[in-house]
C-alpha cells in the first residue's frame, strides 16, 4: 500500500510540476509569438492553471502526509544510521517548504482570480515563483531520496 | 464581510506561526507512528519516534485563522498590502534554510 501511495504521490507531483512550470514561465517570460516549442510552452493562459495547481498541490500534500509515517519509521531511520545528514536535512527542508506553500494557497487563489487584478501583478509573479521553487525543490529531493531508500522502504 | 481580503494576512500569519511552532514545538497534536496513536499537544515519544509535523500544521492553521479574523475590521476600510502575502512566507523559507543548516555542516 505504501508503495502504491508513494507512486501516486510521485505522479501527482509530476503533474503539479508541469502545471506550475507552465504558469511560472508564462508569467515571468511571456511569449509574444507561439511559433516554436519553447514559445508555445510559455504561451499558455496562465490563469487557467490556478485551480488545477491548487488541487494538485493539496492532493500531493495529503498523499505525502499519509505516507510520511512510513518514511519516518524506515527511511529516515536508515538515513540516521547511515549518517546521511544531507539527505535527512533535505527532507526536513522539503517538509517545511511544502507546508509554507500550502499556507500560501488561499493568497495564490486570490491573486490569480479572474479577471486578473493589475494591483496583484507583482504578487502574482512572486507567489508563482515561490510555488515553482517549492514544487521543484520538493520533487527533486523526493526523487533523490527515493533513489536512496524510498521505494520498498517498508 | 469579505474574507478573501484577509488572505495576504493568512499567508503571512501561517508562515510565522508555523516557524514558531516548529522551533518551540507548539504542536497541536502528536502522532506516534510505531503504535499508531495520537496525543493532544506535544507529547514525549511513547514507543519509537514521535511526529510533531501534523501538530505544527494544526497550530499554524488555527493561529492563521485567528489572526485573519482579527484583521477583518482593518480590511473593511482599506486594502492590505499584497506583498505581505508572499514576502513573509519567502522570508520564512530563508529562515528555515538558516535554522536547519546544521544538517549540512556536520
Amino acid at each position: 500500500m505504501f508503495t502504491v501511495l508513494l507512486i501516486v504521490h510521485g505522479l501527482c507531483a509530476v503533474a503539479l510540476l508541469g502545471a506550475v512550470t507552465h504558469q511560472a514561465f508564462a508569467v515571468w517570460w511571456p511569449a509574444r509569438k507561439g511559433a516554436g516549442l519553447v514559445s508555445s510552452f510559455r504561451a499558455v493562459q496562465a490563469a487557467k492553471f490556478r485551480n488545477g495547481i491548487i488541487a494538485l498541490f493539496v492532493i500531493t500534500f495529503v498523499l505525502g502526509a499519509i505516507i510520511y509515517p512510513a518514511y519516518r519509521l524506515t527511511v529516515r531511520t536508515y538515513f540516521e544510521t547511515a549518517r546521511l545528514w544531507n539527505a535527512n536535512g533535505s527532507f526536513e527542508l522539503k517538509e517545511q517548504f511544502a507546508v509554507l506553500g500550502l499556507g500560501m494557497l488561499p493568497f495564490y487563489w486570490l491573486v490569480w482570480r479572474q479577471p486578473l487584478d493589475e494591483a496583484f501583478a507583482g504578487a502574482r509573479r512572486a507567489t508563482t515563483a515561490i510555488l515553482f521553487f517549492v514544487v521543484w525543490f520538493g520533487f527533486l529531493v523526493g526523487h533523490v531520496l527515493n533513489n536512496i531508500r524510498g521505494l520498498f522502504g517498508q | 464581510m469579505n474574507a478573501e481580503r484577509t488572505f495576504p494576512v493568512f499567508a503571512a500569519a501561517f508562515a510565522i506561526v508555523y516557524v514558531i511552532a516548529e522551533q518551540w514545538n507548539f504542536a497541536l497534536m502528536t502522532y506516534h507512528p510505531r503504535i499508531n496513536a495520537w496525543g493532544l499537544w506535544a507529547e514525549a515519544p511513547r514507543s519509537g519516534p514521535a511526529m510533531y509535523w501534523y501538530g505544527w500544521i494544526g497550530t499554524a492553521l488555527i493561529g492563521a485563522v485567528l489572526v485573519s479574523l482579527a484583521s477583518l475590521p482593518f480590511t473593511k476600510s482599506r486594502r492590505l498590502p499584497a506583498w505581505i502575502g508572499w514576502a513573509v512566507p519567502l522570508a520564512v523559507i530563508v529562515a528555515f534554510v538558516y535554522l536547519l543548516r546544521a544538517f549540512f555542516f556536520r
